[in-house]
This record gives structure tokens, C-alpha cells and sequence, in this order.
């Protein structure tokens, strides 16, 4: 396929989307389980989470870095649950639904590692693999054709600095076409893994030792054991033994929706004033994205009200006497 | 087989004898830390369950050691529940002050402030004609406090914190910028700003700054040349704490730790191969050879479980031994073993911040309970003239409402016939205006104030207990008439602030109460435990040296908050912390 700035761009936004659209999911399932139990099961889900809103952040600096706008808070930047990844072979649903068996299952699908990277064909893509190592190979184009420096026309000031973000992982700024580069690979490694390995690529974190990609992280809840140093895709996980309770979850609604309940309702009221505050919060993040990078402050202080407000819908009844109320990310 | 022999044997797991044991160990040193109390917080299991203590048993929560088990073998003050008394008294008064005995030590409770001492403290006989001054100046401390801050995470901006001949090194930054200031903060800034309060002939500001603090914030990317810093995460997880997400439950324990504890640099040393760790070993007797006066070794009773039982007394050996078991735990140790006191100064000076608050409602709301328990001050009041007379004081702005002050109304309100809507209206009416003010007065060092150990005393292992002997000498309580009489109406009129403070008679429980002039006050400790080994000049009058090396042994060192000679109106970890790096110099120059 034969690329421009503007088509760059374009798939740059679909990246924003794709990352975004992970979160809700692993947020729900985070919030569903109950404190102090199932230790092991939050610190994975609440990781590959910061992990993903880390890939949103970068995916918006390779945006700005090639003068493009990021947007969420167009309309349908939020997916209606049930919601089929994009690139993905549509081989899938992901729900927002309480962490189980089954959730698992579909952040397996999500995360699965997808082996030597095939071609893709043009502007079809059967992986997120194959998506990134394409745009890589858009930019490369684009920097032959016309210039690094006509390509990365963005202002500097736009870029999301690293002590912004402090997980796992590194937030990169993006100049140039090799810190372009370094991007996508943070992205798609952080993901599913170096080749043929269990862990991630990134090797700079002193301290705890590397962890696990995505996928792999996810496996060992369905193992019931962590990986240890030596271990491979082909050994399985050899460390540690992980309990994981699956009843010890908040038995919340799958696929909440505010409209469920009749308008002037406290539950439908509740509902909504989630969806407000997550509007919000994409409003803030959007605006840090476009030249107001202090409004970073403010989304952040968002996301632990987020938290707060999931932890009580959680635990209301939602009215059919077996499940409490659940989630509705839809932005009000 | 001979006992294995270091090259230091380090008395106590705290942030002291950590962070001495960090700079031998990294100069490729051999360290034993002995720590009397349990692993406990270490482990982030145990870290989690004395979280849940907290958050599911109410009455624990004010308490500094709450979470924490009682442990009769190191037993500790201030624990709940606890069968029996830890301190006992040979005055009236109590110390009101506690420490924890576990790793990690009491910064396993402490709030993280992290203010320097002003050079005035180190000088109060020259400048004031009052104490001593220190074998050592702000000048000689200065590149110490910055290694303290790199180590603790400390988060300020150094424009706030050049008072009173504070300096910092030309370009320097702290770790992290300062910590977001609350709204109540900016609601006594705006009033406060430009306005001053007459003391001994002098105009004092009353400028609200924000306070230093070893939490993680944004960390500056100008630290360090421009290196940058790593906000350090909670022990045993990564992805938590690298920034302080406002949870409002910072003491004892942040819920993520993004407030430092020594946890954190213990655990950079359980992966140095020349640090050994011993827990649940209680030092009890310093062994000293007749002739050199050295430490030939430290004798302990190491207990098999938690709780105490059965113990094995053993004995460990290295070239030189480092007492850094908190002030009065030192203190105890040094005298069961006749120890370093040929000036007679061994656990005299004994000295805390008298702490007192004063409450009101602001005219508009400023919605407390939000964001760490305090991040701005009035530091204008730590240095002056009127040291001369009195205390010097600082007023930390508290972010909690009044919490459990005696006349919160909440309890009130719940008591009355109002539900529903009208409740709601009432609370949020008075919750969102409640605003309060902790004073910190400075004490004098006394040598009636002090540790003594007695025979009758003694713990399940047959460990001294602390006696303690403790008053309020009129300097401080002066200084607290002042507070409360000049400065706190002086406030409240500029912030047009109602005051409701009352101070009621019997004292409730974590105060006590005193009289001074006819006026009735009640007084906390602040858990600043300082003074009982001071440094100095002369061995006629102090414990350590300039380098905090005993001047009665060749190979003792005795580190942390009891070597200060003054106590200022610093909290004082970060001094401490400050103190122990420099030791620590000392003891790597006599090793090499």
C-alpha cells in the first residue's frame, strides 16, 4: 500500500482506539475483586492495565509527533460492550464483565502472541502485531519519501513527558523516526513478549526482575503458577503456586447499561454519574494530548475517583436478586 | 566452627541503621543487622493484613503502632491491647511519645516530613544564650541533608525552603517537586499572605509554605545535573506508589507506599551479598574488653517465635558496632551494659515536640479530608529573637478536618433526631468548613528529662524496660501561650476563621494535660524521640563525638535522633538520617 502523512495519521488514531478499548475491560475486572483476596490475580490485571494506558499515551506522542490531533471524545470512541477488537481476525467479543474463567479466556485472545509476523495485506490486518510492525513500515516509507523532518512536524511541546507516566515500562518522546521506533516496540513487545520468550523485552528494569508479557501474565492465572527466570513459552510456569479464588468477586451485571434503568432512578443516576466522570476524565486526557500537558494532574485525579465510584456500583444490588449494579463506561 | 566477623555489627533495622549499613554495603562492606522485633511489614502479605487492621478496626486508627501485635519478647509502646505497660515513670508526667520495634522500625508510622534543622538549632548558646551548641554547624551537615533527601524521596521545592540561612547548593533541586497544596492550604495562603503577628519586638509573616515531605510526587527532571529520579515503588510490587494517589490514610501506613519507609532500603540490602538481616534478635549487653575499653561483641536473645518463648542467647562480633535501635532503646542497651557514660549523659536530655491543636470553621467551604494528612506550614515562627524567652514553634495545616477532636460535631449530629436530607445538609455544612492547626513546640534539653533502667523493670527475655522521668520547663510552655493566646487568634482573625477550640478537662485519651498561668492545655507527643546520646565537643558533656562515635570505646558508634543536642523544630528522621550517612563516612575512613 502506498502511504501519506494523512493515512499515517489515521492509523495512528485507530491505535488510540484499539489501546482504549482494552482498558474498560481490564479495569472491571480489576475493580470485581473483592480486597485483600486474589493478591496475585489484582497486581496482573491492574499491571497489563497501566501497561495498556501507557500504549494509549504513546500511541498519542507518535500522533503528535507526525502533527496529528488525538481525539476521545468523538462519538463511538468508547465502544459499546460487547465490542470486537479491531485487528483482531474478529475472532472475539470482549465484555465488561466480572473477572471469571471466561474473562480470562477473552484477555488470553486479546494478549495471544501471534509468532513470526506475517505480511500484512493492505489495510487488513489479522493481529496488533501485524498493525504496528505496518505503521512501522509507513513511517519508514514516509521518512524515504519525504524527510524525517517533514514526517515529525509536531511541535515538541505536545509530547507527554516520562515522569508523566510510572509504571512498569518507559514513556517515550517521540522526535524522530528511531524514537518512533522505540515506541512501537515498547507497545507491541510490553504486549507479547520478546520472540519466543515468556518475558518482555524490556530489560532496563532494575530491581524486580522482568515480567512476564501480557499473555503470559494472564496464563499464569489459569496455570495457578507464576513463571520464574529460565522458564519458556514451551516449559509453562514453573515458579511460585498462585491461589486464585473466583468466587471471591463482586457479582456484577455484564454489559451495564444506564438505560437498564428507568430515568430519575438512584441507579440509573449512579450509572450515569460514572459515565459523566469518564467522560471527563477522556476530556482531560484529550486536552493533555493537545498542547496541556498539566491536565494530566487532573485525569489522574480522575482515574482514582473512577476507582472509588466502581468499588461502590459494585456492591450495589441491581435489582434481580442475584447480581449488583456493574459498570457503564458510555460518556455522558 | 568460629562465629562468622564483620566488619559492622548494626543494633536495629530501622532507617538509621539501614541506611548506615546502605553506604558500607555499598563500599563492599560485610554487615550483620540485628533487629529485635519481627520481619512483619516486610513482608507484603503482613504489610496488606496490618493494612486491613486499620481500615476494619476503627479504634486503632489514631493510634501511631495500631496495626500493630504486641510483641512480648521486643515489646514496644503503644500498641493496642497491650497486657501490660512498656514505659514506666518515675514522675507525674508521661512521655507521650512512641516507636515501633519491628523492621522497618518507626518509620513503619512516622508521617514522612522531612524538614531540615535551621542553623540557629545548631548554635542556640551563641546565638541565644540557651542550650548547648553542636560539635557540628547547618554548613558541615548541608551535603548530608541532600544525600538524606535522595535516599528518603523527598518532595519540595527548594524556593520554599530557603528561611532562617537554610541554603542549598547553587543549582540543586529536591528529588521530586513539591506535593500539590490542598485546599485548605490555599485558603490560609490567600489569607495569610502579607499578613505578620508582633512577637518580642518583632513582626513575624505568617506565610504558609508547603512542607518537605519523603512521599513520592512528580519527580524532577532536574534532579541530579539533570539525571532525573526514580520514585521508588512499594516493596513487593512494582506498579504501586510511585506517586502518592491521595488515599488520605498516610499513617501509620500508606496503602501503596508512596510514603517512604526503611522497608524500601531494606530491601535494596537483602540483595547485597555482604548484609545479613537477623530478625527476632534482641541485643541486650554489649561485651567490653576491661582494657580497650572495645566492643569485643553484642550478646543477644534470639526468640524463635513472634511472640516471644524460647530464645538462644549468641553472641556476634565486628570490627566495629553500631547502636541504632532509636533513642531510648540505645539508651537502655548502654546502660545494661555500663556503657559509653563516663559524662553521665547517657539518657538525659530526653526531648519530643510538645504538640498541640486548635480548631475552627472557615467561612467558606475548603473540603478537607482529602489528599496526605498535611502539606503546607507556617514556618516563620522556627527562628527569632523570642528564643531568647521562649519555644520556637511551627503550625502544620491539617488536611483531615478536625478528625477525632473532642466537639466534632459529627457525633453529635448522629446523635440527634435529624436523618435523611437534612443530615446530609448539616454535615456537609460543617465537614467541608472544618479546618485545623497542629502547633510543635520546641523543648530544651534537661538532664531531669531521661531513660534509666531498674532492675524491677524488665521484659519477658529479662530486657530492661525504660523508666522515664519527663516534664514541660516553663521555655516551652511559654512558647504554647504563645501559640495559643497571640498567634492562633491572630489567624483565625485573618482567615475569619470561628475558632472552637476547647481544650476539656480531664485531658481524652493520647493527651495530657497541663497548666500553665491559670490556662489548662492538652499536649500530645509528636513521636520525636531525641537527645538521650547527644553529640558535642567535649566527652565532659556528651555521649559521641562530632562523627557520633562513643568517646568511652575505639569501636562503638551510636546513631540516629539521639545524638541531636537540640531538637529544633524539625521533625526529626531526616535529620537523623543526615546524621547516620555522615557516621557512616566516619566509619568507612576507619575501616579502609
Amino acid at each position: 500500500m502506498s502511504w501519506t502523512i494523512e493515512s499515517l495519521r489515521e492509523h495512528l488514531q485507530a491505535a488510540l482506539a484499539v489501546e482504549h478499548a482494552t482498558i474498560p475491560p481490564y479495569f472491571t475486572a480489576w475493580i470485581s475483586l473483592k480486597d485483600t483476596t486474589n493478591v496475585e490475580a489484582v497486581e496482573i490485571i491492574r499491571s497489563v492495565m497501566l501497561e495498556e494506558m501507557l500504549h494509549l499515551t504513546l500511541a498519542a506522542n507518535l500522533l503528535n509527533a507526525v502533527g496529528g490531533q488525538p481525539s476521545l471524545t468523538h462519538r463511538g470512541f468508547v465502544p459499546r460492550y460487547p465490542h470486537r477488537l479491531p485487528f483482531s481476525g474478529d475472532r472475539f467479543e470482549i465484555n465488561i464483565e466480572r473477572f471469571s474463567k471466561r474473562a480470562l479466556e477473552t484477555f488470553l485472545a486479546i494478549e495471544r502472541p501471534e509468532g513470526p509476523r506475517a505480511r500484512p495485506e493492505a489495510r487488513k490486518f489479522h493481529t496488533i502485531a501485524q498493525f504496528y510492525a505496518a505503521v512501522r513500515d509507513g513511517i519508514d516509507e514516509l521518512c524515504e519519501q519525504l524527510g524525517e523532518k517533514t514526517v515529525f512536524s509536531g511541535k515538541s511541546a505536545r509530547q507527554i513527558q516520562p515522569e508523566a507516566y510510572y509504571a512498569a515500562g518507559r514513556l517515550t518522546v517521540v522526535a524522530d523516526r528511531d524514537t518512533a521506533h522505540q515506541a512501537i516496540r515498547e507497545i507491541s513487545e510490553q504486549g507479547e513478549g520478546a520472540h519466543d520468550s515468556v518475558f518482555d523485552a524490556d530489560q532496563s528494569i532494575c530491581g524486580e526482575g522482568r515480567e512476564p508479557a501480557h499473555y503470559y501474565r494472564f496464563l499464569q492465572l489459569v496455570k495457578g503458577r507464576s513463571y520464574r527466570t529460565g522458564d519458556t513459552p514451551k516449559s509453562g510456569p514453573r515458579g511460585a503456586r498462585i491461589d486464585v479464588d473466583f468466587d471471591a468477586v463482586y457479582p456484577i451485571r455484564a454489559n451495564a447499561r444506564a438505560a437498564d434503568y428507568p430515568r430519575g432512578s438512584q441507579l440509573r443516576g449512579a450509572l450515569e454519574a460514572f459515565g459523566h466522570g469518564y467522560g471527563q476524565l477522556l476530556a482531560a486526557l484529550e486536552a493533555a494530548f493537545n498542547g496541556s500537558p498539566d491536565r494530566m494532574t487532573e485525569g489522574m485525579a480522575r482515574m482514582f475517583a473512577l476507582r472509588d465510584q466502581a468499588r461502590a456500583l459494585m456492591q450495589i444490588p441491581s435489582g434481580d436478586g442475584k447480581t449488583t449494579v456493574g459498570l457503564d463506561f458510555t460518556p455522558i | 566452627m568460629s562465629a562468622p566477623h564483620y566488619d559492622a555489627v548494626i543494633v536495629g533495622g530501622g532507617v538509621a541503621g539501614a541506611l548506615v549499613a546502605r553506604v558500607l554495603s555499598q563500599a563492599g562492606r560485610s554487615v550483620l543487622i540485628l533487629e529485635a522485633g519481627i520481619e512483619g511489614a516486610m513482608n507484603p502479605d503482613t504489610y496488606r493484613q496490618y493494612l486491613q487492621t486499620l481500615y476494619t478496626e476503627g479504634g486503632v486508627r489514631g493510634m501511631p503502632n495500631g496495626p500493630y501485635p504486641w510483641n512480648a519478647a521486643a515489646p514496644s509502646p503503644g500498641i493496642p491491647n497491650a497486657p501490660e505497660p512498656y514505659y514506666t515513670y518515675d514522675t507525674p508526667m508521661q512521655f507521650m511519645s512512641d516507636y515501633l520495634r519491628m523492621l522497618g522500625g518507626t518509620t513503619l508510622h512516622w508521617q514522612g516530613t522531612s524538614l531540615r534543622l535551621v542553623p540557629n538549632d545548631f548554635r542556640m548558646q551563641t546565638t541565644y544564650g540557651q542550650a548547648l551548641d553542636w560539635p557540628i554547624t547547618y554548613d558541615d551537615l548541608e551535603p548530608a541533608y541532600r544525600r538524606a533527601e535522595a535516599e528518603l524521596g523527598v518532595a519540595a521545592d527548594v524556593e520554599d525552603q530557603r528561611f532562617f540561612g537554610v541554603w542549598f547548593p547553587e543549582g540543586y533541586v529536591y528529588p521530586m517537586h513539591r506535593m500539590p497544596q490542598s485546599r485548605v492550604d490555599q485558603f490560609f495562603d490567600a489569607a495569610l499572605t502579607g499578613k505578620s503577628v508582633k512577637l518580642f519586638g518583632g513582626n513575624y509573616p505568617l506565610k504558609v509554605i508547603s512542607i518537605p515531605v519523603a512521599r513520592n510526587s512528580t519527580p524532577n527532571p532536574k534532579y541530579s545535573l539533570g539525571e532525573g529520579y526514580d520514585a521508588v515503588p512499594a516493596v513487593g510490587d512494582r506498579d504501586q506508589g510511585q506517586r502518592c494517589q491521595g488515599n488520605s490514610v498516610c499513617m501509620p501506613l500508606c496503602p501503596v507506599q508512596a510514603k517512604y519507609s526503611a522497608l524500601k532500603t531494606i530491601a535494596v540490602l537483602a540483595r547485597k551479598p555482604t548484609v545479613e538481616i537477623r530478625t527476632q534478635c534482641v541485643a541486650s549487653k554489649l561485651v567490653i574488653d576491661p582494657e580497650t575499653g572495645r566492643i569485643t561483641g553484642v550478646e543477644y536473645k534470639h526468640y524463635e517465635k513472634p511472640g516471644g518463648g524460647k530464645f538462644r542467647v549468641e553472641t556476634a562480633h565486628g570490627t566495629l558496632v553500631v547502636l541504632a535501635a532509636n533513642a531510648i532503646e540505645n539508651t537502655t542497651l548502654l546502660l545494661a551494659s555500663n556503657a559509653a557514660n563516663s559524662s553521665g549523659q547517657v539518657g538525659r536530655n530526653l526531648m519530643d515536640h510538645p504538640y498541640l491543636y486548635v480548631w475552627g470553621y472557615s467561612p467558606t467551604p475548603v473540603y478537607p479530608f482529602r489528599g496526605p494528612d498535611t502539606t503546607s506550614g507556617v514556618e516563620s515562627l522556627r527562628d527569632g529573637r523570642f528564643r531568647q524567652v521562649h519555644a520556637s514553634f511551627r503550625a502544620s495545616l491539617a488536611n483531615w478536618g478536625w478528625s477525632s477532636e473532642p466537639g466534632n460535631q459529627i457525633s453529635l449530629l448522629l446523635g440527634q433526631q435529624t436523618y435523611g436530607a437534612a443530615l446530609r445538609r448539616q454535615l456537609a455544612h460543617r465537614m467541608s468548613r472544618m479546618v485545623k492547626i497542629g502547633f510543635m513546640f520546641e523543648q530544651l534539653p534537661t538532664p531531669t528529662n531521661r531513660v534509666t533502667i531498674d532492675p524491677k523493670h524488665r521484659d519477658q527475655l529479662g530486657n530492661y524496660k525504660p523508666v522515664l522521668s519527663y516534664s514541660y520547663a516553663d521555655y516551652s510552655l511559654e512558647g504554647i501561650e504563645t501559640a495559643v493566646k497571640t498567634v492562633w487568634p491572630t489567624i483565625a482573625r485573618f482567615a475569619n476563621v470561628q475558632d472552637e477550640t476547647v481544650f476539656v478537662d480531664p485531658a481524652p485519651g493520647g493527651y495530657q494535660r497541663v497548666t500553665y498561668n491559670g490556662t489548662g492545655y492538652n499536649l500530645m507527643g509528636s513521636g520525636h524521640i531525641v537527645g538521650t546520646h547527644r553529640m558535642g565537643s567535649s566527652r565532659k558533656d556528651s555521649v559521641t563525638d562530632r562523627n557520633m562515635k562513643a568517646w568511652d570505646h575505639p569501636n562503638l558508634y551510636v546513631v540516629g535522633a539521639g545524638n541531636q543536642v537540640t531538637i529544633g523544630t524539625a521533625n526529626p528522621t531526616l535529620t537523623a538520617a543526615a546524621l547516620s550517612l555522615r557516621a557512616a563516612d566516619a566509619m568507612l575512613r576507619e575501616l579502609r
